[in-house]
């Protein structure tokens, strides 16, 4: 093990392929790094009514959905990666305005109806949301 | 190519698996929002009974509390109405004292006694229309001059000098639930746990291996503006114009109402702060953002002063964003646009 180790000292002199590759690679892990984990996309999309989860979906789809809550039925559009309260029976509308969310961590409410929807990525950014 | 393992090594660390952790997590509407409650470590049964524990007594406050119907609170509306005084529990008692001492630490910008002027613009409802203000109507309410020094306390014995006071402890009640839902969490001997109510938050202990880590909301983008580590026993709020607000004739009125116009506070998108751990860091971290809200610009650093704020984040109508010292040692920003505008609060 140590002996392999050692030969590290005669590793060969990187060639301006090798650096090319390297250089390469760290684009991609730092765009990544920006991309994934400042606003990490989110994969699945929570529905909560109530205290209950009512359910939890693929973002990769196009699905519209009819999510019954305490006031009326709120209409949720998903739409490959994205996702929008679509219509909801409250006045303010609030939830309808926030329009699409596509990164982890971004939630939006519809609190006289309450409905909730969550997107979750692979790594979770926060725990809760201070608004 | 002999380099690209190493690479792949850095990057596979870099993209964390997913690891299940003991976390229990419950969602309920209580106060007209919703309540999130996060514990860790604990095994289900108990976490659930000690998160519905928490709900059941959040109800309770909320019952007691309720500023547009029948409730203890509303009782002792109707009595300070009718010019006569009403024996009151201790608790509530000692609420209301509290409240009536941070509205003098505030000069009056947090002012629980103006239920009248709040009612008028239909912010004591779960779902307000558009409302057109009239200018005389207004100054009629103004003009009531109802402040919490007007409220006599002595002893269980509440009245009030003013008939016109009505209490609405919106912008108190959740701060104050944080506080005993803290307590709730002692009483069980929890280690780790999140409480958020409406957006105001407390933390105990942390979440596994790491502190919690909360997110700010953007006041104009369905997006976290920058996360802050919130510490065991710290508490966050924020006072913003993008919650219960309408729009008219393309001016935003918010449900922050200035005491001393009548008017929504103009000028503010968002105040948050931060409270370092107190056995009132719940209230203090509901209430202590309204004045620095409702301030004007070039005092907004003297009331966070008075309500002994020391890490504070503004964002002001005009973009501009304002940040004490400590709040920016706190900050993490994700909106790296929004972090080149940042200046220090002075």
């Amino acid at each position: 093990m140590f002996g392999r180790l050692s030969n590290f000292k005669h590793f060969p002199k990187p060639l301006w392929g090798d650096w090319l590759v390297i250089g390469f690679s760290l684009g991609l892990v730092i765009l990544s790094f920006f991309t994934l984990w400042s606003q990490q996309p989110a994969t699945t999309l929570r529905i909560r009514t109530g205290s209950t989860v009512f359910g939890e979906f693929s973002l990769m789809q196009t699905k519209s959905l009819k999510i019954p809550g305490k006031i009326g039925v709120s209409a949720i559009d998903i739409q490959q990666g994205k996702v929008r309260f679509k219509q909801s029976p409250c006045n303010s509308q609030y939830c309808v305005h926030q329009s699409w969310l596509q990164h982890a961590g971004q939630v939006a409410i519809c609190i006289p109806n309450q409905v909730s929807i969550e997107l979750i990525g692979a790594v979770p950014t926060m725990d809760t949301l201070n608004y | 190519m002999r380099y690209l393992f190493l690479l792949l090594v850095s990057f596979t660390q870099l993209s964390c698996s997913i690891q299940l952790d003991p976390l229990y997590h419950t969602q309920s509407y209580v106060f007209g929002t919703l309540v999130d409650i996060s514990i860790y470590g604990e095994k289900e049964p108990e976490a659930q009974f000690i998160a519905s524990e928490i709900t059941r007594q959040f109800q309770a406050i909320h019952n007691r509390l309720h500023a547009w119907k029948p409730s203890e609170l509303n009782g002792i509306n109707k009595t300070f109405a009718e010019g006569k005084p009403k024996l009151i529990e201790q608790d509530m008692a000692d609420m209301i004292a509290d409240a009536s001492q941070r509205s003098l630490q505030s000069e009056g910008l947090f002012n629980p006694a103006i239920g009248n002027i709040i009612h008028y613009w239909g912010f004591q409802s779960d779902d307000f229309p558009a409302h057109t203000p009239d200018k005389a109507e207004l100054s009629a309410l103004l003009a009531q001059h109802a402040n919490m020094s007007d409220i006599v306390l002595n002893q269980h014995q509440i009245s009030s000098k003013n008939p016109h006071v009505k209490l609405d402890l919106g912008g108190y009640a959740k701060g104050y639930a944080l506080d005993v839902g803290l307590k709730i969490l002692q009483e069980f001997h929890v280690q780790n746990a999140l409480i958020n109510i409406g957006g105001n938050v407390i933390a105990v202990g942390q979440h596994g291996d790491r502190p919690w880590t909360v997110g700010i909301q953007h006041p104009r983008k369905p997006d976290a503006i920058a996360t802050v580590a919130l510490g065991s026993g710290w508490a966050i709020g924020t006072s913003g114009d993008y919650q219960r607000f309408f729009m008219l004739d393309g001016k935003r009125y918010c449900h922050i109402i200035d005491p001393r116009t009548g008017y929504p506070a103009q000028g503010t998108q968002s105040v948050t702060v931060l409270i370092p751990p107190s056995k009132d860091a719940g209230v203090r971290s509901d209430v202590s953002s309204k004045p620095i809200f409702i301030s004007e610009p070039a005092r907004k650093a003297e009331f966070a002063k008075k309500m002994e704020v020391t890490h504070v984040l503004i964002i002001q109508e005009n973009g501009e964003i304002l940040a004490s010292p400590a709040m920016q040692k706190q900050l993490n920003w994700l909106d790296k646009e929004a972090q080149t505008r940042v200046r220090t609060l002075e």
